[in-house]
């Protein structure tokens, strides 16, 4: 059977995506212990301002630092909302709950968002894609070398962060014991902040390249969390490589599995494909609870 | 006249909202609650009732008078026409029906909260969480996306059981759904009442001590999920005969699994009556925004709807920040315990 190229650039672009998504879920997790029902949401929401600025006649790409301000400052607000409520000693489920409300209020916004555009700049921009305005270079569309290049960046970076400065030394700290890190005179409070921050912003990042390939409705954000969660799991719960990893793992047998699926039965089971990555992500559950970066580890 | 006939046709309306409601609201505090089950996927079993009242009752119907030659689904609208004409006469088949419905809708998601229950509890509480979210939001994709459950995209018409009551089958509708609520609150109420409800109490404090005097709290919190997720799945059948119509894309995360956790962090979690006053400050809130569309919505230059999931935000905001505990905060529970002297028992205070 052999696999179609556009196949094979949805898998590699979903790849680098998902991963970056991923890799930003598990590092909020670590840092505050409380998993963000908004993350996807927040994400998304910044795929609004990738198709604002191509109606208003611009290169999609204009949109990423927009949406690395909007997605680290919408990030930075709910860190401090978080703050707030954990300081008045409310539980992690509490916390859980907390990130509903940005959740909530940001759909409400995104969905009031589409349904002004029209009025405004006389487009429809319910569910969109924006494949026709991305560039291309010998044949290679352009959201595959922009999706490439800034994942391997940004994990770059971050890498060098977490390693090479004291910063990412106290982020460190921080991500293994809150209170410990607290004792040896870590400012915490300033290292989740800029932690937040710079994930909102990779977030953001993620969402305004998204819909240069795929299709962005309100729903994505809660469509691709499943995927996004799938990734955390299959990679490992509190490993950010992990999740790196789990985000390849993810997105490529999703298409994978329904590529084939729907060579079989047909078309329509498209549709399905994020249905596949929380199966997935049940298998590893039952069989390493752990993901495989606990699994790795275990072995060593 | 006509304007008290339509404000009790709105109050009736209220009342069978809040009762639907109810039945979701408290299977979610015997699963969070007592128990401490947290699971943000309240819409899976929900969904799946749903797609039971799409899927079979009108088959059935179908089977039992031998209509051929129709598709359930593209000639839907003529076959419930075809059906009503048969059902008005016909009582015994219509409850017969909807008692056949009712069952399976229950034991699917029985099945589904056991299942689920194996993977899903093996995940801490927040990641728990998370992972039934997908659960019910992957359940609606196959719901959006399979034209031979219940219509997908376009949905389909469900049959009303009380059909052969004529003008009446509205009110004999309503009757089931709240005598249905009041049987739930009962069953619910004796379990939390029972030492199996002190049981769940406890693992819900502490899991860990609970399994060291002997008890299975996996075994024990499937059990949970699977009895509330079947009460769930017959308060899907309600809402979706209620509704008359099963679209799987209207079974959203914000209204089938939020509004309940609001309904239970505003009224107060681990007793029934925070649960009742939380539900009824909700649905009201709720009715008073369907209501006032037509007023509101010529000032807005966006749909009101929109607003819905804005205004759910701010009261959570304002519930979180202000009265965590909710209106009605949990009491300590009462056991009898023998006292030192003999067999004579005593009431205890247990902290909650």
């Amino acid at each position: 059977m052999i696999i179609p190229s556009a196949v094979i650039l949805s898998m590699v672009i979903s790849s680098f995506l998902l991963s970056l998504l991923a890799m930003g879920f598990t590092l909020q997790y670590i840092t505050m212990s409380v998993p963000n029902l908004a993350y996807g949401t927040m994400a998304f929401f910044s795929a609004y301002i990738t198709v604002t600025v191509v109606v208003l006649g611009y290169s999609p790409y204009v949109a990423v630092p927009f949406a690395f301000v909007l997605g680290s400052i919408a990030s930075f607000l709910l860190y401090k909302f978080i703050a707030f409520l954990r300081d008045r000693g409310m539980p992690v489920i509490g916390l859980m709950l907390s990130t509903l409300v940005f959740d909530l209020a940001i759909y409400a916004l995104m969905n009031i968002y589409a349904e002004l555009i029209p009025h405004y700049l006389h487009a429809y921009i319910g569910a969109f894609n924006l494949m026709e305005s991305d560039f291309e270079i010998a044949g290679i569309p352009g959201i595959l070398i922009v999706s490439a290049a800034t994942t391997s960046m940004l994990v770059l970076l971050f890498q060098l962060i977490l390693t090479k400065t004291k910063f990412g030394i106290a982020m460190r700290a921080v991500m293994e014991s809150h209170s410990l890190a607290i004792v040896h005179g870590v400012n915490t409070e300033l290292v989740l902040s800029v932690s937040w921050f710079f994930v909102g912003g990779i977030a953001g990042i993620s969402g305004s390249l998204y819909p240069i390939w795929f299709y962005v409705d309100p729903w994505a954000g809660a469509t691709m969390f499943i995927s996004i969660f799938a990734a955390c799991v299959v990679g490992g719960l509190r490993s950010i490589y992990g999740s790196l990893l789990g985000g390849f793992l993810i997105a490529v047998s999703q298409n994978l599995i329904s590529f084939t699926l729907a060579s079989v039965f047909g078309p329509a089971l498209w549709a399905y494909s994020s249905i596949w990555s929380i199966l997935i992500a049940a298998l590893v559950v039952l069989k390493m609870p752990e993901g495989i970066s606990g699994f790795i580890t275990s072995r060593k | 006249m006509v304007e008290i006939g339509l404000a009790f046709n709105l109050l009736l309306e209220g009342i069978v909202f809040f009762g639907i409601y109810v039945i979701f609201t408290l299977s979610l505090n015997f699963q969070y609650g007592y128990t401490g089950i947290f699971n943000l996927g309240l819409y899976l079993p929900i969904l799946a009732g749903a797609l039971v009242v799409g899927y079979l009752p009108g088959r059935l119907a179908m089977m039992i008078y031998g209509v051929k030659g129709l598709d359930y689904v593209t000639d839907n609208s003529s076959i419930m026409v075809l059906l009503k004409g048969r059902l008005q006469n016909d009582p015994l088949t219509s409850i017969g029906i909807l008692i056949v419905t009712l069952i399976v809708a229950f034991t699917v998601c029985w099945l589904l909260g056991y299942v689920t229950g194996y993977p899903a509890l093996k995940l801490p509480a927040d990641y728990m969480a998370l992972f039934m979210l997908c659960l019910a939001e992957s359940l609606r994709i196959i719901g959006m996306q399979t034209m031979e459950i219940a219509g997908g995209p376009f949905g389909i018409t469900t049959l009303n059981p009380f059909w052969w009551l004529g003008s009446l089958a509205y009110f004999g509708l309503m009757a089931l759904i709240i005598g249905f609520t009041a049987m739930i609150c009962l069953v619910y109420y004796v379990i939390c009442r029972s030492p199996f409800g002190r049981l769940m109490k406890s693992i819900r404090e502490n899991g860990l001590t609970a399994e060291c005097v002997g008890k299975d709290v996996a075994s024990i919190k499937r059990k949970v999920m699977a009895l509330s997720f079947g009460v769930l799945g017959i308060g899907g059948v309600m809402h979706g005969l209620n509704l008359g119509v099963v679209i799987a894309y209207g079974y959203t995360r914000v209204d089938f699994s939020y509004w309940p956790w609001l309904m239970l962090v505003v009224g107060g979690s681990g007793n029934n009556l925070g649960v009742f006053l939380g539900t009824l400050a909700l649905v009201l809130m709720r009715q008073i925004m369907i209501n006032g569309k037509p007023i509101f919505q010529p000032f807005l230059p966006f749909d009101m709807l929109w607003l819905e999931p804005l205004l759910l935000a701010i009261m959570l905001m304002v519930t979180l920040v202000l009265r965590p505990q909710g209106i009605v905060p949990e009491k300590p529970s009462h056991v009898k315990a023998p006292n030192s002297e003999g067999g004579n028992l005593q009431s205890q205070k247990q902290p909650a």
